[in-house]
């Protein structure tokens, strides 16, 4: 008997980014094909000031360490490295990245976490089933400076009979290839090589390292400007290397200026963000357009914002405190 | 069956109400399972900790001292550490 049911087309094999359609989710990772935007600022800066934002929180896992922890695992694959179990040192986003990527391979993530991070990004990190460490930075009482979370990774890592393959994106220089090979170029040809000022943030230092090198390598004229948070600071992702150790990675000699950027300024910037230039991004992206603000940065000036508010919720309403709810 | 104190003036080493082991494991491992491992008990039990990591000499006197706790007795073997801590009732 012959079916009278119609065969199921299903979609045509091709799928691309002119329709927006995808096989894996993999494929929404940033390239030069497939750039994070640029979205100029037109109301807490002057039109003379050109100055963009980089929405790095556009990025399927939601951040700028999209980019490492693809090339992180990556790298461990060129290696002939194929972990079952891996551990890394995260205040949150790198983890959220390699735990979802690493869960498309069968390899299971534990992360150690300092202590101070947001719960949105402890929850979404269980959410994809990885094993979350959370550890003060002073974790060892009498070992300064403050890096218990990345103590924790390599002793975890380290200890005899370790199962554990630690990435270490402090020392990995796939972090920084990372950002010399997919952020820098993109920012070069969004800006039709015409940048002149290049803005982010102090953390792994694999993102000003990475793309400061590049962008140096084009037209060693271009002003790359580092932001250091203040010592015992509360944005996460940043470091200040008064309290923390300088990471390997780091490469000074790309850097023309740090700008110290205090919480208080930081978050006030991130609220304006939010209700100047309905940018809704996380406070690390406050701390770097203040630094541009108060440096008069010129024009065309590109600053990364590494991440958005909203795994910062809880964060902000301790800022708000009663703002924004009706009194009697 | 008790053993005497390695402290002068303390007669008698604790009984433990709870043992942890961490032979082998690298600072800051050690601190951050006795941290752990103290949360479960509660105010005056004792927790009777081995250690390897030689670096734990200082951090374990030192992780009581910052937590609340109590160090009420050590002992120093040549490849180990055995500590008695007891929870404070702040801790």
């Amino acid at each position: 008997m012959t079916s009278t049911l119609k065969a199921r087309p299903g979609l045509s094999r091709a799928s691309g980014r002119e329709v927006r359609r995808f096989d894996d989710v993999r494929e929404l990772l940033p390239s030069v094909e497939n750039p994070t935007p640029l979205v100029r600022l037109n109301r807490l800066v002057p039109p003379s000031a050109e100055l963009y934002l980089k929405l790095e929180w556009l990025n399927p896992f939601g951040s700028v360490k999209d980019r490492a922890a693809a090339a992180m695992l990556e790298g461990l694959r060129r290696d002939g490295l194929a972990p079952d179990d891996l551990v890394e040192a995260s205040s949150g986003n790198t983890a959220i990245a390699l735990a979802a990527l690493a869960n498309l391979e069968g390899v299971k993530v534990t992360i150690t976490i300092p202590d101070g991070v947001p719960e949105e990004k402890k929850t979404l990190l269980r959410m994809l089933g990885a094993e979350v460490w959370e550890t003060p930075d002073d974790l060892c009482p009498v070992d300064l400076p403050k890096d218990g979370a990345i103590a924790l990774a390599r002793s975890l890592a380290e200890s005899p009979g370790s199962k554990f393959i630690w990435p270490d994106q402090y020392s990995n220089p796939d972090n920084v290839r990372a950002h010399y090979e997919t952020t820098g170029p993109e920012i070069w040809r969004q800006t039709e090589g015409k940048v002149k000022a290049f803005l982010a943030g102090l953390g792994t230092t694999g993102t000003i390292t990475g793309v400061g090198r590049f962008l140096k390598e084009r037209d060693p004229s271009i002003q790359v400007i580092a932001i250091e948070p203040e010592p015992g600071h509360r944005l996460p992702g940043l470091k200040s290397f008064k309290e923390a150790n300088e990471p390997a990675i780091f490469d000074r000699s790309v850097i023309d200026q740090v700008v110290v950027v205090s919480d208080l300024d930081a978050y006030e910037m991130t609220k304006r963000l939010f209700r100047e230039e309905a940018v809704m991004a996380g406070p690390s992206t406050g701390a770097v357009v203040h630094a541009a603000i108060d440096l008069g940065v010129e024009g065309p000036a590109v600053a990364i914002s590494a991440d958005s508010g909203l795994k910062y919720a809880s964060f902000f309403a301790e800022v708000l405190g009663d703002e924004g709810q009706p009194t009697p | 069956m008790t053993q005497t104190s390695a402290i002068p003036g303390v007669a008698e080493r604790p009984a433990p109400d709870a043992t942890l082991d961490t032979s082998g494991l690298l600072c800051p491992l050690p601190v951050y399972k006795a941290s752990l491992a103290l949360k479960e008990l509660t105010a005056g039990q004792v927790l009777e900790l081995v250690t390897t990591d030689p670096g734990s000499l200082a951090d374990i006197p030192a992780l009581a001292r910052q937590r609340g706790d109590t160090l009420l007795d050590f002992e120093d073997r040549s490849t180990s550490q055995i500590f008695w801590i007891e929870k404070g009732a702040r801790s």
